[in-house]
């Protein structure tokens, strides 16, 4: 938007507020990068100097926030931490695991289809973080490796995760600033996530999967677990499925009712709120109340708010568009070329760096490009590309995405340690096998002349 | 009425000696915890039973989003697990920095210490020269109300 980056009156020191913001991004994004801060209080610190170095004025800066991406995160962080109270999502994992019979190879099958199913409607984090556990447990009484399975997971949760809206974090900014609904990923994304899982497992099959055993003691083992007693709390459980029911059915129709995921996310949440503390006396029920609220990452929210801001002062200055412009030129404004570098190079980016500054850079840099390709509707299939490449991408090494890493820890307390080198030799191929099956994809559904 | 008038005597244990031995010294004090010292004899963590269960309960279990495991068998886990921790030094099972208070506090000091700190049931004494002197449980405590006159209050 170069109008508005003539706006330069308030600009500290005089010096040019298009160096000052990218200076800002660019050392925001390095010390996420070193893992030496909380990665929150960086964004919120870039945030913080993006307006006081007078780039963007407080009003300009709290409109760049994406609302939608922070109530939609928020409410459904609310309804997974009370739902998964009732052991729900424990029952199905044990579950899934009886249904194999109790042999290791479909035991893994079963456990990562659970994951990737999980993923696509809760956060990939929150996924791993109740079924690797469930995993150890199950590998532990089977006596045999965890690796493959926990690899197998961390694929499952970022393959699952691209398939919805709400399934990973960048989905849910693009879907919100690029005004896609539920109903748009579920269409057009949705369909490729079984190839590529299906792919990607017979892959896992040649390399671990055809030495796998257990003895016939250790499978009785597991056969004697009893998913009835995960079940805690029959009523919450009732609660949980009618809101998660009518939270999903209320994306779906989101569109056509003209409203927002985060309105439904968030009234779900208050209704769930409402009927697990609908009885007891006041105290006890505020005490549920902050309990789950407390169970909120906050970190993610506001990692996020900073982030918008951030991103909101370096588009403010002109930069993006410039960015855009430059990327056009490489492609020579090929719309296939482009779609081809978006996916490609989101999917390299989101196996080195976190994958939602990434994203939330990318999507003004998109948006820059819709005049170009004959306006919003037209550049849809870059959408489908960077959503593809970002969430992917994240594949590539243990280092691409959060619930790698939350994976990663519990293997290495289980004294079961995943090695970055052995995890990129295993992952980063097959990450560029799906990346080539999302490319063929998109040419053939949307490219192709 | 001050914390010196109610604290034990400690037992310690030496921060090399392994947990078998260890466990072996709390049965014959009757003791659940023991002060660790090094070779100076300064308090360095705190080990309890609790410190055993806690090695030998996988870490994914309680660290996870699992919370507890009403459906899984007991398939003999814990019982390796302990053959494996039962020859380790105690400092790699120990919790630290464990907390301390002074004698010449006062009796609601120390339960509200044993409150604060409760995850081993017991504050640690120490003087000036932060020698340790004494050990408080809340059993000591409640023994000193249960001996004590009505009117007793204004004592400390």
């Amino acid at each position: 938007m170069p109008a508005e980056a003539l706006h330069t009156s308030h600009i500290l020191f005089g010096l040019d507020p298009l160096w000052v913001a990218i200076s800002i991004l660019l050392c925001v994004y390095a010390a996420i990068m070193m893992e030496k801060f909380n990665r929150a209080v960086l964004s919120l610190l870039g945030a913080g100097l993006m307006i006081l170095s007078g780039v963007l004025t407080q009003e300009r800066a709290v409109e760049g926030v994406d609302f939608n991406t922070i109530g939609l995160l928020t409410g459904m962080m609310v309804i997974v931490a009370i739902s998964q109270k009732t052991g729900m999502f424990q029952y199905v994992a044990i579950r899934a695991a009886k249904m194999a019979k109790g042999k290791p190879w479909g035991i893994l099958v079963m456990l990562s289809v659970v994951t990737a199913v999980f993923s696509a409607f809760l956060d990939n984090v929150t996924t791993v973080l109740l079924i690797a556990p469930v995993t150890l447990l199950i590998t532990d009484a089977l006596g045999v490796k965890p690796y493959p399975f926990l690899f197998t997971q961390i694929l499952a949760s970022n393959i699952g995760g691209t398939a919805t809206l709400i399934g990973d974090p960048p989905n849910i900014m693009i879907g919100s600033q690029a005004h896609l609904s539920f109903y748009d990923f579920l269409v057009n994304l949705a369909p490729i996530i079984p190839v590529i899982f299906l792919v990607t497992l017979g892959m896992i099959w040649l390399m671990f999967g055809r030495t796998m055993t257990a003895t016939d003691e250790a499978r009785e083992l597991v056969m004697s677990f009893n998913e009835r007693e995960a079940i805690k709390d029959v009523p919450l459980l009732k609660k949980s499925l009618l809101v998660l029911a009518l939270v999903i059915g209320g994306f779906t129709a989101a569109h056509s009712l003209h409203l927002e995921p985060a309105t439904i996310a968030l009234f779900g949440a208050a209704l769930l709120l409402l009927l697990q503390t609908w009885s007891g006396d006041l105290h006890v029920r505020d005490k549920a109340f902050e309990g789950i609220m407390a169970e909120v990452e906050w970190t993610t929210i506001f990692f996020f708010v900073g982030l918008f801001i951030v991103v909101t002062g370096v588009e403010h200055v002109g930069a993006i568009g410039w960015l855009a412009e430059q990327t056009l030129i490489l492609t020579g404004g090929d719309f296939n070329a482009t779609a081809a570098a978006i996916l490609w190079i989101s999917a390299i980016a989101s196996a080195v760096i976190d994958n939602i500054p990434f994203v939330a850079t990318m999507i003004p840099l998109i948006e820059n490009m819709a005049p170009t390709f004959g306006g919003d509707q037209a550049i849809v299939p870059l959408w489908w590309a960077l959503a593809l490449g970002a969430c992917l991408g994240g594949n590539g090494s243990l280092i691409g995405a959060s619930a790698n890493l939350i994976v990663a820890g519990f293997a290495q307390r289980a004294g079961h340690p995943i090695a970055f080198m052995q995890f990129l030799k295993h992952a980063f191929i097959l990450m560029l096998i799906s990346i080539a099956i999302a490319h063929v994809y998109l040419y053939l559904r949307y490219l192709m002349p | 009425m001050l914390v010196s008038s109610i604290m034990q005597k400690p037992v310690v244990i030496q921060a090399d000696a392994n947990v078998k031995y260890a466990l072996d010294k709390m049965r014959e004090s009757g003791r659940r915890m023991l002060p660790v010292v090094d070779a100076d004899g300064r308090v360095v963590g705190l080990f309890s039973t609790l410190s055993v269960i806690g090695h030998l309960v996988p870490d994914y279990i309680v660290s996870g989003d699992l919370d507890d495991i009403p459906y899984a068998p007991d398939f003999g886990l814990l019982r390796k697990h302990f053959d494996a921790v039962k020859d380790l030094p105690v400092s790699q099972l120990m919790v630290e920095p464990p907390f301390f208070i002074k004698p010449e506090e006062s009796l609601l000091s120390a339960a509200a210490a044993l409150v604060t700190h409760a995850m081993f049931d017991c504050v640690l004494v120490n003087d000036s020269d932060h020698r340790l002197v004494g050990i408080i449980t809340s059993s000591d405590v409640l023994e000193q109300l249960r001996s004590m006159p009505k009117d007793a209050s204004h004592a400390g």
